[in-house]
């Protein structure tokens, strides 16, 4: 069995030097230039929230609320841990981006046949045995790439070690958790992550729970819908017999008279 | 041979041939220069106004085609079967303009056909995509005896009609059961956006809501449709019926309105409407232009039983349904994604030339097919009856 793989991002170690994003980027082929927010050529950025250094990259949700909405399936998550995006299935619909709770898949308005951009964990790299491009370009270890396991070990030892941390691994268990994990001095809610819309429930959930009632309701509709429609060819069945026995009568009682 | 000319230039002539240059004008931007020429749509608002208005609101309206064939074929209320044709027609209608739209909207539109061989059944709009499809066949099934019946070949007309009708009752069935998941999916899939809506729409009951509101807003056109048909193209229907559809929509508001709020008190979201937020000001927009306006109009019989003020009282009925679908798609995310949207010009243009075509395809199926009953006294040539059995005669 394949460990799930996981990055961790220490916000207290980060420096701002922005060489996760530049490696991102040359990986990519992407012009190195910084930019203020993701896009669809900066699948991560280092964002500076109050003077502190916050890095904003796809989570990795184990249950992802993107790959649940793609109408054609083109978004999942790998067994290793990265949430992918398959370009020849996708048909544009834009869904995903509705969807992400944490608002990361990109479009490329520009181009006249556009696909979804996001971060996809390196997967072929993480496929080969490396680690991450981002997590092998950080100077400082604010980035680290390893098994998921070993890295949630890695953060309580780093929190319980230090007190200046928050004792939180934001990305653990929020929405299902997923395999990116921040760990950080500085309350999370003061450097923009907004509380979890679900809590711990993976979003997905959310529509489960209405198409989880659909066999039922349909079911049951097309039961009353044909019991009603029986109850009316009933009635209009009724009706005729009876015009024709009036019928009849007056005949016979014509005939008589 | 000026003055002839001169005389067939009218007033919607000229605005139908305005629509149609900038709706086509806009369609080539939108095809061949892409998302960024042709919308103001952004990585925060993905979904605009040809979501909004070209899909919800089309569906939406569209949805008395399977109402009114509920109630004429599975209930029984024959009353309402000299309306039937009409209405599915707009169903059907809307729903073939909601398939062109859906070309515009997807980024890459000669895939459209992914959702037919590629599966997702956890993704709402996948269930969404595979009920239109399959209710707009439905509807083709149900409509195709006003086409079948024109055509010239006996033999072959009488066959299909009586295989169509042997399978009527079960397609219909099927279509009001697919109606109903599609019309309140259209509302699933904004559950998924939780945390991004405004409390005054976010809830777990959104698709339940857009059922309910459907139904009167698709009877509302209804009306609207019949209404501008018995004026304009030597119609002639029973306007009780109309004024019926009347008090069923004023009845169905109610429920729905019932139900909305019992929706915002049980979520405590009420409290949102009372702050001073453009979202609140969306809200009472909303309440007032579909529910306040119409349930009050609609519960005088001078309303309801005057052509014209029932055709004003609906279209105030569609207008707030367009504004509870836009509020619903666009309105109440701006905040949460932080941005302004204005749709560009030429989204509403190419949305309108889509309506435009539909309305102009529904005056001449009036015009030339046998959908609701001619003024003329030229006896009716159907093979199928009044009563919706072959004609004996």
């Amino acid at each position: 069995m394949t460990k799930q793989k996981a990055m961790l991002i220490d916000i207290k170690r980060c420096i701002g030097c922005l060489s996760c994003e530049t490696a991102c980027k040359q990986l990519h082929g992407f012009s190195t230039a910084p930019e203020p927010t993701l896009s669809d050529t900066a699948f991560t950025v280092v964002e500076t929230r109050g003077g502190t250094f916050v890095r904003k990259v796809c989570m990795h949700c184990n249950d992802p609320a993107c790959a649940s909405a793609c109408p054609v399936g083109a978004i999942g998550k790998t067994a290793m841990g990265p949430v992918v995006y398959n370009a020849d299935k996708c048909i544009g619909c834009r869904y995903c981006m509705l969807a992400c709770p944490y608002q990361v898949p990109r479009y490329q308005w520009t181009k006249l046949a556009p696909f979804v951009k996001k971060c996809d964990m390196c997967a072929e790299r993480v496929e080969a045995g490396k680690p991450t491009a981002c997590a092998e370009a950080c100077p400082v270890e604010a980035t680290i790439f390893g098994d998921r396991d070993t890295l949630i070990g890695e953060a309580w030892t780093r929190i319980r070690d230090d007190s200046s941390y928050v004792p939180r691994i934001y990305g653990l268990e929020e929405l299902g958790g997923g395999s990116v994990l921040f760990v950080s001095d500085v309350p999370f809610e003061k450097l923009g992550f907004k509380p979890a819309p679900t809590g711990n429930q993976p979003m997905p959930t959310l529509t489960a729970s209405a198409l989880g009632d659909s066999p039922k309701v349909v079911i049951m509709g097309g039961t009353i819908l044909s019991a009603l429609y029986w109850v009316t060819q009933r009635r209009h069945e009724v009706a005729l017999a009876e015009a024709e026995e009036k019928a009849t009568i007056n005949r016979s009682r014509g005939k008589r008279s | 041979m000026i003055a002839r000319i001169k005389s067939e230039i009218t007033l919607w002539r000229v605005i139908i041939a305005i629509i149609f240059v900038t709706g086509l004008y806009a369609t080539y931007i939108r095809f061949f220069e892409g998302f960024r020429a042709s919308t103001n749509l952004s990585d925060q608002m993905p979904w605009g106004l040809w979501v909004g208005l070209g899909t919800l609101c089309g569906i939406g309206l569209s949805a008395a085609g399977f109402g009114i064939s509920a109630a004429v074929y599975l209930l029984g209320m024959e009353r309402y079967r000299p309306i039937l044709r009409a209405s599915i027609l707009i169903s059907f209608l809307g729903y073939l303009t909601v398939m062109v739209g859906y070309l515009y909207e997807i980024g890459l539109p000669w895939r459209f056909w992914h959702p037919i061989v590629m599966w997702n059944h956890r993704s709402m709009l996948f269930d969404v995509c595979i009920c239109i499809m399959t209710y707009t066949t439905v509807l083709t099934f149900e409509f195709a005896p006003a086409v079948i019946e024109k055509l010239p070949w006996k033999a072959f007309r009488e066959t299909v009609l009586r295989y169509h009708h042997k399978i009527l009752i079960a397609v219909v069935l099927a279509g009001v059961l697919l109606s109903s998941m599609h019309q309140s999916y259209l509302g699933g899939l904004f559950l998924i956006a939780r945390g991004k809506i405004h409390p005054l729409w976010y809830s777990q009951y959104m698709h339940a809501l857009f059922y309910l509101s459907a139904i009167p807003a698709g009877l509302a056109l209804t009306v609207m449709a019949i209404y501008l048909s018995m004026r304009s193209l030597n119609v002639r229907v029973d306007f009780s019926i109309l004024s019926d559809c009347g008090r069923m929509i004023q009845m169905l508001l109610i429920v729905y309105a019932f139900f909305k709020f019992l929706d915002l008190v049980s979520n405590q979201a009420l409290g949102y409407a009372f702050q001073r937020t453009s979202e609140a000001g969306y809200f009472w927009l909303e309440v007032l232009l579909f529910l306040a306006i119409p349930i009050f109009l609609l519960s005088y019989d001078f309303v309801r039983s005057n052509p014209e003020r029932l055709y004003w009282t609906s279209a105030i009925v569609v207008a707030g349904f367009m504004v509870d679908r836009l509020n619903v798609s666009i309105n109440s995310l701006q905040t949460a994604m932080g941005t302004h949207y204005v749709p560009k010009w030429t989204e509403l243009a190419s949305s309108v030339l889509v309506i435009a075509a539909g309305v102009i395809a529904f005056r001449y199926a009036v015009i030339y097919l046998d959908i609701l009953p001619k003024m003329t006294a030229k006896p009716a040539t159907r093979w199928i009856s009044n009563a919706g059995v072959p004609a004996q005669a």
